[in-house]
Formats: structure tokens, C-alpha cells, sequence
């Protein structure tokens, strides 16, 4: 090869190579998205990335952050493999990248989790932030609490302790069946389930039952038939997929008269797996941030009907919004995009929430706020969209969980960098 | 003794879904020694044909178009696939069914998305024909039995009782000597295997909107319905009935009596409190294991009669 052919290619080589070292005003703040982009449940990962991008885009054409940075997020996919996600946490932090989310699966979150706290503490002038959006497992805010997470959702024990109020308000029902998934987060379901009926409930458990989690369970029957002998008038679940949509659809085919208390029975995915009509036989009940046809929902700035516009579904799970924006505060608070100063920033941070003010604790760095439980309902004024199809319910306010309710004691003793 | 009635009842109810899930498997195997794979995988595709005619003009049409779709389309795939790897042996073919099984997963999930599609039980048949302690079964649900009842006697009078499924048997055993009497041997072999996957078409029909009709159905099912052959012994139709009843029994008894394990192991002096990590196997009770027995029992069975129930020859 001669010379002068090479000369362009070595001048992009080193302009490449310096790219990293140079600090301009105008670098933007990137967060690594990392989750499911492929394989069986990619479709989750995806809207997600979505979220991110249409939120993030709203944010920037405002003039984004810190004097005209604008916000990235970079897509980093783990294909359901929690090996994959320790790898893509290291590219992250290879790539320079300081903020990661993440939200599915308990499992990822814990090996975010683990591997930051490590790298943080060898690594303190690059440090990087784990924001969680979805996974839920107590223990990351209480015993596996880190100064370096965040969770914008709430966990277990406070979904289950919404639940519980709720049952406790309705003086109609005495006994619950409970059914969770053997594995780690249906346990933990299980076990904050005992306590809370008995703390918050004058119902009494008749029946409490692990299956074999994810889609192993073919038949609901023989369970079905166990929750119609013991008399049982509420069935008070965490299962979600296929668990939950073959339990729904068994349960209202037998004609049982119960009504199901669940975590992720509200999913457009949910919906479609157990059909409206199953969903309604069996009065589906959800705990959200907030859903459409509550008093206090309203469309901000035409947020949710843009997106429902752009991506053809209704926008689902109000997080996926306040967490961008309260990191937006916290980077304006910091002055500087600095982890550690944005981590302190965070703690103890206020934002309005859908219907009274959010708290970002400090403890333990758990979001406290008030959630809604919600009825499956076919003739809601406004329905979900998903996929460009009306799934053909929405839901009804059952009522409103305070933010003191929802509210669990924390364990955590957090180590704090100086 | 109500309850054991009870679960009897459910348990048959269930091991005829099963049948009717692995009938056409085991057609395959009986006639033309192929272990397909891609069963359940063309069972999926009954599934979301079904649910894509179905949103056009019914749950009726669908339940004999599908089919009938899958049937064509797994004839395709024997002429233009099977029957090139058939030369190369068991080996070629079992492996080409396993890469055809992954083609339609990512196929289905291309057209139809990763998600969930509502396909749902037809209203028409969603009233209740029978109550029994309390729980309702639907009008659909005993339609499902009585098909699967059909599908047994119609396949097991065809075989058994007609010239054409003499030959088709003939030809399994003895191509060559059928082909010599004037039968196209290669095209037998197509019908079948087109007959065998419209069978898990009409399965998908009916079994997609009772189980969830979503992408990742054929592999939730894939593995069960091997069971359910390999109990049976390879190739035996009676054996499938009585293997799928069996595991149907199975599953719901162990729920339904729900036999904790504890005294089992104080019986063979473990003491509960003196383990440390196997304490909760200790804590577990039958129904925790429930959708795990039928493996069991096909390893149970691989060791100790590796032929299955009514099996002709070995795995």
C-alpha cells in the first residue's frame, strides 16, 4: 500500500483514539440501557428502549441537561443471560459510559449491583450509578442496599403491603388464597404475604401454594380445585406469564366467584394472554404509580398521547417518565455529571408524582410514594392500545395506597463513599 | 374419597389433552421412524393460524382450515426437506426437525410479534355442560374431549382396519417390496407426515386458547409430549392413550393429596432441623414437584423398560 492511501486512515485512527480523552461541553450524558434487545422476551426490552428514547427525547429538545448537554441512552443487551449482562456492564464502564439502567429480572439487577459496588470502590474517579427501574427484590434496599443504587420502583414488600391495605378496606372478604412462583421473588411474595394479611386484614389464609414457576405448569385444574374447596373468595397472586394466564383462564372457566389481587395482571401482555373475558370473570385487580382513568390522571404536556401516537400503545407504568426526570434534577442539583455527586443529589430528592410528591429515601435509596389499586373494567373511558390494538379494557380506581401505607422499614446500613 | 374421584376425573380430563397434543408424534414415529422435533412447533403454528382465521371469520372455519394449513405445510416441509436428509440417516433427520423448530419460532415471531395474541375461547361454547363439586367445565372443554376420543378411534381403525393403512405400515417395514407392488412409497411417507402435523394443528386449535398462545408454547410443550410417547413406547397409539392418561393422573393427584415429603425423610432417620441447605427439599411437598414426575417417570422408564409401555422396539 502506498503512503499517501495510508495517511487519511491513520488520521482517522487518531482522531478516533482521542475522542475519549477530550471533555467538551457538549459530550453527552449517556445511560446504558441494559436488557433483553433479543431472544423470547426482547419484545419487553425493546419498548422499554423506547421509553427511554421518547422521554429522553422530549428532554432534550427542552435543551437538555447541564447548559445544553443532551441525554443518550445507549442500548446494551443482555439477552435474558445474566453472564451477558455482567459483560455488558464492562463494556459499559470500557465505553465510559457513568449511568446504567436496568429493570428486568431480579437476577441482572443483583450482578449490576454487585460488580459496581466493586468497580466503584477500586475505581473511584470512575465511578458509575445504577439506576433501577423494575427489579423489585427487597433485599437490593435492604441487606444488598449500595450508596451506587437506586430503585424508582417499588419493591415487593411495599406492592404486597398496597395489596393488603386494599383487602383490608373490603370488610366482604374473609379468606385468601395465596399462589406464587417457587423461586426467589415468589417467595419473597409468599412471605410478605402471611405477614401483611395478618398485620393489615381480618381475612383469614386458607391455602398457600408455590408452583413450579415459568410455564412448567400446564394444568390449573387440580389448583383450582383446591381454592374452590377451601372456600376461598380472593386469590392474592405475584405470578405473571404464562403462570399467571393459564391460573386466570382454568379459574374462570371452573366458574369460580373470587377475585384475583396481582402485581402484573394489569400488562397489556397479561390482558391478551387471559383474554377480556377471563380477565373480567375473575375481576382482575392491579397495583400501579397510576393508570388512565384515575381523577388524577392527566395527559402533561400531551406526554402519553404522543407516545401512544408514535409507538401505537398506551404508555404503561408512570416510572419510566419520573425516573429520567429526577435524574435531569439530580445532574442540575450535582452541576456536573459526576456519579458520586449525582448519587448525593438523588438522596432525599422530591418530584411531584401522579398524585402526592415522591421521596427518593436516603437510607436506603427506595422511592416511597402512593400507588393505586386498580379493577379490570371493559367499559373504561380509556382503554389500553397495545401493538395498535385495543386490548379492549382499562381499569377503575379502587383505591388510593398513601405513601405513609405503602411505606416499609428499611435494614439498610449504607456504607457512604466520602 | 370425593377428592380421589375428583381428581380422577380432572386427571383423565387433562391426559386426553395430552393425547391429543402427542397423537400425531407418535403417527410420525410409528410410520416413518422420524422423531420430529418440530411437533409441538407446528402445534404452535395450529395455534396462530387458528387465532389469525378466527379474527376474519370464526372459530369454526378455523378449526378446519388451520389444520388443514399446518397439514400442507408440514408436507412441504417433508418433500422439499426431510425426505433430502432421510439418506443421511436418524441422525440428519432428528436434526433437521430440531433446526425446523427453531425456523418456526423465529418465523411466529416475525408475523405475529413477541407477545401474547388474544385467541380465545369461541363465546358460543364457553357455557357450562357440567358441574361437578362445585366447578363448571365448559361446554368447550368436553368438546375437546370428544375430539380427542375421535382422533384415538378414527387413527386406530385407520391403521388397523383399512388397506390403506396396511400399506402405509407395510411401507415402514418393507419399502422396498411396496414399491415394487406399484405404491409411491416417498409419497406415503409425505401424507403421513402432513397427517401427522395436521393432527398437531387441529391440537393447536383447540389447546392454544385453553394454554396461552404465545411464541414460546412450542417449547413448553415440546418436551412433554416426548414424555408421553417414550412412556408409551415409541410408535404405540394405545400406549400414547394410556401414557398421556397416566401422566394426566399423575400430575393431579400429586397436587391435589399434596403428600409433604417430611415424613418420608424422618422415616429414613434425616433428621429435618440437622440439614442445613437441603432443608427445603425436606419442606417440599408432591405438588411442588408435580410438572417434574413425568420426567421422572420417563427416566424411571428409560432405565428399567426402555421400550415403554407397549412399545415394539427400543429408544
Amino acid at each position: 500500500m502506498k503512503l499517501h492511501k495510508l495517511v487519511p486512515g491513520l488520521m482517522g485512527l487518531l482522531l478516533m483514539v482521542s475522542i475519549p480523552f477530550s471533555a467538551y461541553a457538549a459530550d453527552p450524558v449517556r445511560i446504558g440501557l441494559i436488557e433483553p434487545f433479543s431472544g423470547p422476551i426482547a419484545a419487553i426490552g425493546l419498548e422499554i428502549l423506547d421509553n427511554f428514547e421518547f422521554a429522553i427525547e422530549r428532554i432534550n429538545s427542552k435543551g437538555g441537561v447541564l447548559g445544553g448537554r443532551m441525554l443518550e441512552v445507549v442500548a446494551l443487551d443482555n439477552a435474558m443471560n445474566a453472564e451477558k449482562t455482567t459483560q455488558q456492564v464492562k463494556k459499559a464502564i470500557d465505553r465510559g459510559i457513568r449511568f446504567i439502567s436496568q429493570g428486568i429480572g431480579s437476577n441482572h439487577a443483583l450482578n449490576i449491583i454487585k460488580q459496581l459496588d466493586k468497580h466503584n470502590k477500586r475505581n473511584p474517579d470512575k465511578a458509575v450509578l445504577y439506576l433501577n427501574h423494575s427489579a423489585v427484590t427487597t433485599a437490593f434496599t435492604n441487606e444488598l442496599c449500595s450508596f451506587w443504587h437506586f430503585r424508582f420502583d417499588a419493591n415487593v414488600d411495599m406492592k404486597v403491603a398496597g395489596l393488603a391495605t386494599q383487602i383490608g378496606r373490603d370488610p366482604s372478604i374473609k379468606k385468601i388464597y395465596m399462589i406464587n412462583q417457587n423461586y426467589a421473588y415468589g417467595k419473597s411474595f409468599q412471605a410478605v404475604g402471611r405477614r401483611m394479611i395478618k398485620e393489615r386484614t381480618n381475612a383469614e389464609l386458607v391455602g398457600d401454594d408455590l408452583i413450579v414457576p415459568f410455564g412448567k405448569v400446564l394444568d390449573f385444574t387440580p389448583y383450582v380445585a383446591k381454592v374452590k374447596a377451601s372456600g376461598a373468595d380472593t386469590v392474592l397472586t405475584g405470578n405473571w406469564g404464562p403462570d399467571l394466564v393459564r391460573f386466570v383462564k382454568a379459574t374462570a372457566e371452573a366458574g369460580l366467584d373470587v377475585q384475583f389481587y396481582t402485581i402484573y395482571g394489569g400488562l397489556p401482555t397479561s390482558v391478551n394472554g387471559y383474554g377480556v373475558n377471563d380477565g373480567m370473570a375473575v375481576k382482575i385487580k392491579q397495583i400501579t404509580e397510576m393508570h388512565e382513568n384515575d381523577a388524577h390522571w392527566t395527559d402533561r404536556d400531551n406526554f402519553e398521547s404522543d407516545y401512544l401516537s408514535k409507538y401505537e400503545r398506551s404508555w404503561y407504568g408512570e416510572r419510566g417518565r419520573y425516573i429520567l426526570d429526577m435524574f435531569v434534577k439530580a445532574l442540575e442539583k450535582a452541576g456536573t455529571d459526576d456519579p458520586k455527586a449525582v448519587a448525593y443529589a438523588l438522596e432525599g430528592m422530591t418530584h411531584p408524582g401522579p398524585n402526592g410528591e415522591l421521596l427518593m429515601r436516603a437510607e436506603d435509596h427506595q422511592i416511597q410514594m402512593a400507588m393505586v389499586i386498580s379493577t379490570i373494567d371493559d367499559k373504561a373511558p380509556r382503554k389500553m392500545i397495545y401493538a395498535g390494538k385495543n386490548v379492549g379494557v382499562g381499569w377503575k380506581t379502587d383505591g388510593w395506597i398513601s405513601r405513609s401505607e405503602i411505606s416499609q422499614p428499611t435494614t439498610c446500613k449504607m456504607k457512604r463513599p466520602a | 374419597m370425593e377428592i380421589l374421584f375428583f381428581s380422577l376425573f380432572n386427571g383423565i380430563l387433562y391426559g386426553l389433552l395430552l393425547f391429543m397434543l402427542s397423537a400425531g408424534l407418535t403417527l410420525i414415529f410409528g410410520m416413518m421412524g422420524v422423531l420430529n422435533f418440530a411437533h409441538a412447533s407446528f402445534f404452535m403454528l395450529g395455534a396462530y393460524f387458528a387465532y389469525q382465521i378466527s379474527q376474519f371469520i370464526g372459530f369454526w372455519p378455523a378449526l378446519v382450515i388451520a389444520p388443514l394449513v399446518v397439514g400442507v405445510a408440514g408436507a412441504l416441509v417433508e418433500r422439499y426437506g426431510l425426505r433430502q436428509v432421510h439418506k443421511y440417516g436418524h441422525v440428519a433427520e432428528l436434526l433437521f426437525t430440531f433446526g425446523i423448530a427453531f425456523v418456526i419460532e423465529e418465523l411466529v415471531q416475525m408475523v405475529w410479534g413477541k407477545a401474547p395474541v388474544p385467541y380465545e375461547i369461541p363465546q358460543s361454547m364457553k357455557f357450562t355442560a357440567l358441574t361437578w363439586q362445585g366447578m363448571n367445565y365448559s361446554a368447550y372443554r368436553v368438546f375437546m374431549v370428544l375430539i380427542s376420543v375421535g382422533i384415538f378411534a378414527a387413527l386406530y381403525l385407520f391403521l388397523k382396519r383399512t388397506r390403506v393403512g396396511l400399506i402405509i405400515q407395510a411401507a415402514l417395514s418393507y419399502p422396498d417390496v411396496v414399491g415394487s407392488l406399484g405404491h409411491n412409497v416417498p409419497r406415503i411417507f409425505m401424507l403421513v407426515f402432513g397427517f401427522g402435523t395436521a393432527l398437531a394443528g387441529i391440537a393447536g386449535v383447540l389447546g392454544g386458547n385453553v394454554l396461552g398462545t404465545e411464541p414460546a408454547m412450542a417449547l413448553q410443550l415440546g418436551t412433554i409430549v416426548f414424555v408421553v410417547i417414550v412412556v408409551g413406547g415409541l410408535g404405540s397409539l394405545g400406549g400414547a392413550l394410556i401414557a398421556s392418561i397416566f401422566i394426566g393422573l399423575l400430575t393431579n393427584m400429586a397436587v391435589s393429596f399434596d403428600i409433604p415429603f417430611r415424613g418420608f425423610f424422618e422415616a429414613l432417620g434425616v433428621s429435618p432441623e440437622a440439614m442445613g441447605t437441603g432443608k427445603d427439599l425436606i419442606d417440599m411437598t408432591s405438588s411442588g414437584i408435580s410438572p417434574i414426575l413425568p420426567y421422572l417417570l420417563l427416566v424411571l422408564m428409560l432405565i428399567f423398560r426402555p421400550r415403554g409401555l407397549f412399545g415394539q422396539r427400543d429408544v
